[in-house]
């Protein structure tokens, strides 16, 4: 396995840090005893790694250790960083359904199904009772007016029977004829 | 979720209570310390290890007696801190150049230098000052992955484990986050390689 200077200096922190297999730590080891710009850079990163290694464990203050041993007087932020506990069951789960969208959007539009279904259904009503109650008044008003000396009744039954005026929803009349 | 409010609706038997103590010694000095290089001060630090611990003890029947919390804790510090910073805005940015105005007139800063002589450089105190303010410039993905590498000391099967990431993304970041500490810290990198450790 031979390495070039790009492919070698990408696995020195790896190699630095024991984490590359055989054959490949071999080929980085091979590359440094070769290469003087590669070592250099080995050298930067491996005193770079010292240097953090070297940073104290940060002590925490006396009041972390009585909060940590009291959890359940400690104020929480709810939030992320919920996970499970290893082998456990979350109680979470159970809403889960609710965080999908597709979910939600379904739930969504059956909520506007059931609001909006009455609202048609009364409106197509309302419409259909408009247009019996003119065919009615029309009917009566020409019967009406049958009443009247001077009415040509002839041009009366035109309108109210010869002419087949029908009630919306009933079955017109063969030929028309008088009611 | 479980709301933050909900308690345990029997109370811990005392055996529970010890089990809950032994998980705090083992785990809490190094959640804190993550915590710590994670946030770069004292009171984030510990709202979130405070906050990893109360998850812990509200789960504490649900976790099986003796098995390994690490990547567990490790994870909810970890998402409490994106979850921290998503919530809080953006610092302003101002450039360290920019004269200072106070009532008594404009104040320039004065840097330390950080390629100054061996003896400051040797300082112990700015250096890990120093160390923390270039682990802060780094950006979320690398500070976790190279904390949880070089200050307490994973595998990178381990880190892989925590954050949930590939071992391919575990090795790519942890060498981008050496290679941007490297520039940054370089006059102390340097320092290191003639060997200041012995003076």
């Amino acid at each position: 396995m031979t390495l070039n200077h790009h492919n070698a200096s990408r696995l020195f922190s790896a190699y630095l840090d024991g984490e590359l297999s055989a054959p490949e730590s071999q080929a980085v080891q091979e590359h440094l005893m070769d290469c003087v710009s590669c070592r250099e850079a080995y050298e930067g990163i491996r005193s770079t790694k010292l240097l953090l290694r070297e940073l104290p464990v940060a002590e925490p203050p006396g009041e972390f250790w009585a909060a940590v041993r009291t959890p359940q007087h400690t104020a929480s932020q709810a939030g992320a960083g919920w996970a499970s506990p290893p082998g456990g069951r979350w109680r979470g789960r159970r809403l889960s359904f609710l965080r999908r969208p597709a979910w939600a959007l379904a739930a969504a539009l059956v909520i506007l199904a059931i609001a909006v279904a009455p609202l048609i259904k009364g409106t197509a009503d309302r419409l259909h009772a408009t247009e019996i109650g003119v065919d009615l008044y029309v009917r009566e008003h020409a019967l009406g007016m049958g009443a009247e000396p001077l009415t040509d009744r002839a041009y009366l039954g035109l309108v109210a029977g010869d002419a087949d005026l029908v009630l919306a929803g009933e079955t017109p009349r063969a030929g028309g004829g008088h009611p | 979720m479980m709301r933050p409010e909900a308690k345990q609706a029997v109370p811990y038997t005392p055996d529970e209570l010890a089990r809950y103590e032994a998980i705090v010694q083992r785990y809490a000095r190094h959640v804190y310390n993550i915590a710590y290089r994670m946030t770069g001060n004292q009171a984030d630090a510990l709202d979130l290890s405070q906050e990893a611990f109360l998850r812990v003890y509200r789960a504490l029947r649900r976790v099986e007696p003796g098995a390994p919390l690490e990547s567990w804790l490790y994870r909810i510090v970890s998402n409490l801190y994106v979850d921290l910073l998503r919530k809080r805005p953006r610092p302003r940015v101002e450039s360290l150049d920019v004269p200072l105005e106070t009532p008594r007139g404009e104040l320039l800063r004065e840097l330390p230098d950080v390629a100054g002589s061996p003896e400051a450089i040797l300082e112990r105190e700015r250096l890990d000052e120093t160390i923390q303010r270039a682990l802060g410039t780094l950006s979320v993905d690398l500070r976790m992955v190279v904390t949880l590498s070089d200050v307490e000391g994973f595998s990178y099967e381990e880190i892989a484990a925590i954050l949930r990431i590939p071992l391919g993304t575990v090795k790519s970041r942890l060498h981008r986050a050496r290679q941007v500490l490297q520039e940054r810290l370089r006059p102390y990198v340097e320092a290191r390689r003639r060997g200041w450790e012995e003076r």
